[in-house]
């Protein structure tokens, strides 16, 4: 995934009512849009479309099992996000030694 | 999403500031070559040897003390993160301090709650 691709998650992680239902989904192997709404004090359409963001961020997956649409969390996105984190936090640790080298040589 | 690393070096602040903004010194340890023009607005363009290029926009300059630049990678010119450089008076020398940010506003707690689904479920998940 493309850094380009990290602002989305971390737009969709901003939003406490979808960081809690990145936190329930990720107790659960899929659950369905009444299970997730049932412990929320917003309307399932309200649920309906944080999911869908999260869905466009990359971290929810839907699928369709008859009636029922289940959610299931993909968190591969977080992983993307963490290694902008150690890629940049590396060059920063080489680029300061170098400094470091280049001060005292 | 930010990046925090700081380092104490044996020089004065007047010189870390030089190493830090003068293009010529800058080609000496940071990249292979330097353009940089150290004002609010100034412009910067940074090439290395295996090809990358970076270009910046100083957004912010305290002589000696900070700077502050947005960078973005030529190839990604829509992933554009801020640079703040600041340094202080330290003991043994100069501490430099450099935080780079993603350009997205995130709040350090959204960052903590990605960090801790990182470690929670993405981390076992991969070690399987």
């Amino acid at each position: 995934m493309a850094r380009d691709a990290l602002g989305p998650v971390f737009s969709a992680l901003s939003d406490p009512t979808r960081r809690h239902l990145v936190e329930t989904l990720a107790g659960l192997e899929t659950a369905t849009l009444g299970e997730l709404a049932a412990g929320l004090p917003v309307t399932r359409q309200a649920v309906s479309k944080h999911l869908a963001a999260l869905g466009e961020a990359g971290l929810v997956e839907s699928t369709r099992a008859g009636r029922n649409t289940r959610y299931r969390l993909t968190p591969d996105a977080l992983g993307d996000a963490a290694a902008w984190i150690d890629r940049v936090g590396a060059q920063w640790d080489e680029r300061l030694r170098a400094l470091r080298d280049h001060l005292t040589r | 999403m930010e990046v925090t690393r700081e380092l104490v070096v044996p020089a004065a602040e007047e010189d870390v500031w030089d190493a830090l903004t003068n293009p010529e010194r800058l080609s000496e340890w940071f990249a292979n070559d330097v353009e940089l023009t150290v004002e609010r607005g100034g412009e910067g363009v940074f090439r290395w040897a295996d090809g990358a290029v970076r270009r910046a926009v100083v957004d912010a300059v305290d002589e000696r003390r900070r700077l502050v630049m947005r960078w973005w990678d030529e190839d990604e010119p829509a992933a554009v993160s801020v640079v703040t450089i600041t340094l202080d008076e330290a003991d043994e020398g100069t501490r430099v301090r450099v935080v780079e940010t993603a350009s997205a506003p995130f709040a350090a707690a959204e960052w903590a709650t990605a960090l801790e689904l990182r470690f929670a479920f993405v981390l076992p998940e991969a070690r399987l």
